[in-house]
């Protein structure tokens, strides 16, 4: 296969998983901002971090608010990583390779961006910021259901799929990373806050009932980065993305360097204990993870897209 | 009154098109434009669109799509294709003299300065062989009729012709609306274009390919109006569509870059003019090319459908050579007459043309897609003056020809069935010998009175088909 066609792949599952993670962000900053005393503002704050960064932010809108964080991180047009700019990018690159996709692929996605490409913030805020989210996650969904279920399991379906949970693997990342200060192992002291705040975060990667199947009532953040870390049936998990990443290496190049790279991610997470990756606390373990996530991502583009 | 493909002048129904006319009679009226609705849908579903330059970002349209076939009887068909294979042929033979010796020149036939003073001409072509003597891989021969057997070529296009995904795609779609019409037609088959194709494509690997061929279509990229028709062709012939940049050069072979390593290319049928090639070589700006790329091909390590230089041949003050070129490389007498021509840089037709501008249609010498051209029984005075100041400055850029009554074809309108004028691309395809399927792409200008068939002002397209027996 060609490295462009590859790269197109890859790309165009990266960024529409970005989309789909970005309302997750969204919802965790609505549902506490809603339920916060004062300076809800700053609740508003993480979604950037998956969506276009503060910096490239603060240079356009400057104040921090709901409504221009929303607008940034939703309909943005000039920043590449809002929901809008994601759903381009995605459709970008699903019309390059147009011919290599299922044809009701290139329609889903098409459609998807059309209607987003009509959204502006009057009619979203009629919309509702939820529903607007609920109908990128269903779009989402259905991109994944017609991959899934109709493409033949070559290296187009492989390079697809690679880019999901890399994206994926970095978004839960950064979602655990909100609020990780203070997380270490044997920590079991919770206020109301963050027992709140990890309630949130559950829900938004739609965890929550799976949370209690696991842990019934014991939520604290440790057993919700167990569930969001170390849980390899749990599918939006870093041990889930990892399992996908390095078998579908496996599948595509076992000697490639990136191959090694993903095999030694997965082997911490797969047979390490949790209580050994938090010795230095959740913050560390998450951004050292995003590291080498990224690092992850650089090589697969030399190994396969760039050739 | 224009000739009309189906009615006869006495009243009557020309034989090609007399099974097709008691279908017509037998079926419901709201037949074809339920039929036509369907088409429209199902275009639109399989994408089968074109992006209009200048229009705003990301639009793409539907040619509109006929759903009354051309017919065209066998007799007349077989002369048709003897005559584009023959005018192929010779421009071709062009080509291949005019980078060498440059006989045609020596004995007369064209002035030189019409040669050197040509943009197009390609001095980097000089002394170069190419495979089995291609330069024209791909040729579409744009025809006109006017009468019974009243047959003009209008122009050739020898660089990288487009449309004959339509051809194909055209003929797809009228077998699902209309199957029972093919049970009462033997219509010649078009579906072999793509093999065919991919054959002659095989068939000039370079000196330097030692083993299987390998063949890739080349696009300037999905932005490019005609994307649709480079990504269908690949799929069809099971080819990389490759962009300039899925492409290097190294020690003058050509590789693409791939998830399994580089891949040594042999051929690529290019679908990118010669100015954006190799930025090395030619415009220096381009972002489509690939650097090397004339050097490789020079040296043998690669082998490029068109060749480089063809449109020194296809322009339209050459054309007005081509029956000459016909009688001087082989020696026969041309089968498809030109449309009678004015080159605009000889004084004497130059004055006739211009007291004469509001009859005829003229055209740049290079122009193409129906841009920059004047069609005086249509236009207004402001547009003749306008016209003639823009000929006044650069003369030799023009050629004027009569304004044709072109055939008409019954096309499906607003207001029921009308006639309609059409032209003809016939694709000849040149490897060992010059072929053309049985086919073409028609155009049809749907608007009422209109003589312009191209798809960027309104035209639209109609399933052209070869009968292989002519009634008696």
């Amino acid at each position: 296969m060609l490295s462009r066609t590859a790269a197109h792949l890859y790309w165009m599952s990266r960024y529409m998983e970005r989309a789909e993670n970005i309302t997750r962000f969204l919802e965790v900053a609505n549902r506490m901002s809603l339920s916060a005393g004062k300076d809800r503002a700053a609740y508003w704050r993480p979604v950037l971090t998956i969506a276009g960064g503060e910096a490239a932010y603060s240079e356009s809108y400057g104040e921090r608010s709901a409504v221009s964080v929303i607008e940034f991180s939703v309909l943005d047009p000039a920043n590449s990583s809002s929901i809008y700019g994601s759903l381009r990018a995605a459709r970008e690159n699903a019309h390059a390779v147009r011919s290599v996709i299922p044809s009701e692929l290139w329609e889903s996605l098409n459609t998807t961006w059309l209607e987003t490409r009509g959204l502006d913030g009057a009619r979203l805020r009629d919309q509702g910021l939820t529903s607007f989210c609920e109908w990128v996650r269903e779009r989402s969904h259905q991109f994944r259901g017609i991959t899934y279920g109709t493409m033949l399991r070559d290296e187009a379906f492989h390079f697809l799929r690679l880019g999901t949970f890399l994206e994926r693997a970095d978004n839960t990342a950064r979602l655990l990373g909100v609020r990780a200060t203070g997380v270490k192992a044997g920590n079991t002291e919770v206020d109301a806050d963050d027992q709140m705040h990890w309630a949130a975060v559950l829900k938004s990667v739609s965890a929550f009932k799976a949370f209690r199947t696991v842990h019934g009532d014991n939520l604290t953040p440790v057993t919700a980065v167990d569930l969001l870390v170390m849980r390899d049936d749990m599918p939006r998990s870093l041990h889930a993305c990892l399992d996908q990443v390095s078998l579908i290496l496996g599948k595509l190049n076992p000697s490639a360097e990136c191959s090694r790279l993903a095999g030694a991610a997965h082997a911490q997470l797969h047979w390490g204990r949790l209580d050994q990756l938090l010795a230095r606390g959740l913050s560390r373990f998450i951004s050292d993870f995003l590291t080498a996530n990224n690092a992850l991502g650089a090589r697969i583009h030399e190994d396969f897209l760039l050739a | 009154m224009a000739f009309d493909e189906m009615k006869s002048s006495d009243g009557g129904v020309r034989s090609p098109y007399k099974a097709y006319e008691n279908w017509l009679l037998s079926v419901p009226p709201d037949l074809l434009p339920r039929k036509n609705e369907q088409a429209d849908t199902l275009f639109r579903r399989l994408g089968i669109t074109f992006a209009v330059y200048g229009d705003e970002e990301g639009t793409e349209r539907l040619i509109p799509f006929d759903p009354i076939p051309r017919i065209i009887a066998a007799a007349e068909w077989k002369r048709l294709s003897e005559g584009c294979c023959q005018r192929v042929r010779a421009l071709n033979a062009f080509l291949k003299d005019l980078y060498h010796d440059q006989e045609i020149v020596k004995a007369g036939v064209i002035p030189k300065a019409h040669i050197f003073g040509n943009g197009l001409y390609r001095p980097e072509m000089h002394g170069l062989d190419v495979a089995r003597d291609v330069y024209i891989h791909i040729a579409g021969i744009d025809i006109v009729r006017t009468g019974e057997s009243e047959f003009f070529v209008l122009e050739d296009n020898l660089r990288s012709p487009s449309g004959v995904s339509y051809m194909l795609e055209n003929r797809a779609m009228m077998m699902r609306l209309f199957p029972d019409l093919f049970t009462r037609h033997h219509v010649a088959a078009v579906e072999s274009y793509p093999d065919q194709l991919l054959k002659n494509l095989r068939s000039v690997a370079p000196t330097a390919c030692d083993g299987d061929p390998t063949v890739v279509l080349m696009t300037p990229g999905y932005h490019n109006s005609a994307y649709f028709e480079h990504a269908f062709l690949a799929e069809q012939m099971g080819i990389e569509l490759v962009e300039g940049r899925d492409l290097f050069v190294k020690d003058k072979l050509v590789y693409m870059r791939t998830t399994q390593g580089p891949k040594r290319v042999d051929v690529i049928y290019r679908r990118i003019d010669d100015d954006f090639l190799d930025p090395d070589a030619f415009n220096p700006e381009s972002a489509l090319g690939v650097r090397g790329l004339l050097e490789a091909y020079r040296a043998g390590g690669v082998t490029l459908a068109n060749a480089i230089g063809t449109g020194v041949a296809d322009d339209k003050a050459t054309y007005t050579y081509v029956p000459e070129m016909v009688r001087f490389y082989l020696g026969e007498e041309p089968i498809l007459a030109n449309v009678p021509t004015w080159r605009l840089e000889r004084d004497d037709e130059r004055k006739y043309v211009l007291e004469h501008l509001a009859e005829l249609v003229v055209k740049e010498v290079q122009g193409a897609g129906g841009y920059g051209m004047l069609v005086g029984p249509t236009s207004s005075k402001a547009e003749i003056e306008e016209f003639r100041g823009r000929i006044l400055k650069n003369p030799s850029n023009y050629i004027a020809q009569p304004t044709l009554a072109l055939s008409t074809v019954p096309t499906l309108v607003e207001k029921g069935i009308a006639p309609r004028h059409v032209d003809l691309r016939p694709y000849v395809l040149m490897g060992e010998t010059a072929t053309l399927v049985p086919g073409g792409l028609t155009r049809v200008a749907l608007r009422e009175g209109s003589l312009v068939v191209n798809s960027s002002q309104g035209g639209g397209t109609k399933d052209t088909w070869v009968l292989e027996n002519d009634p008696c």
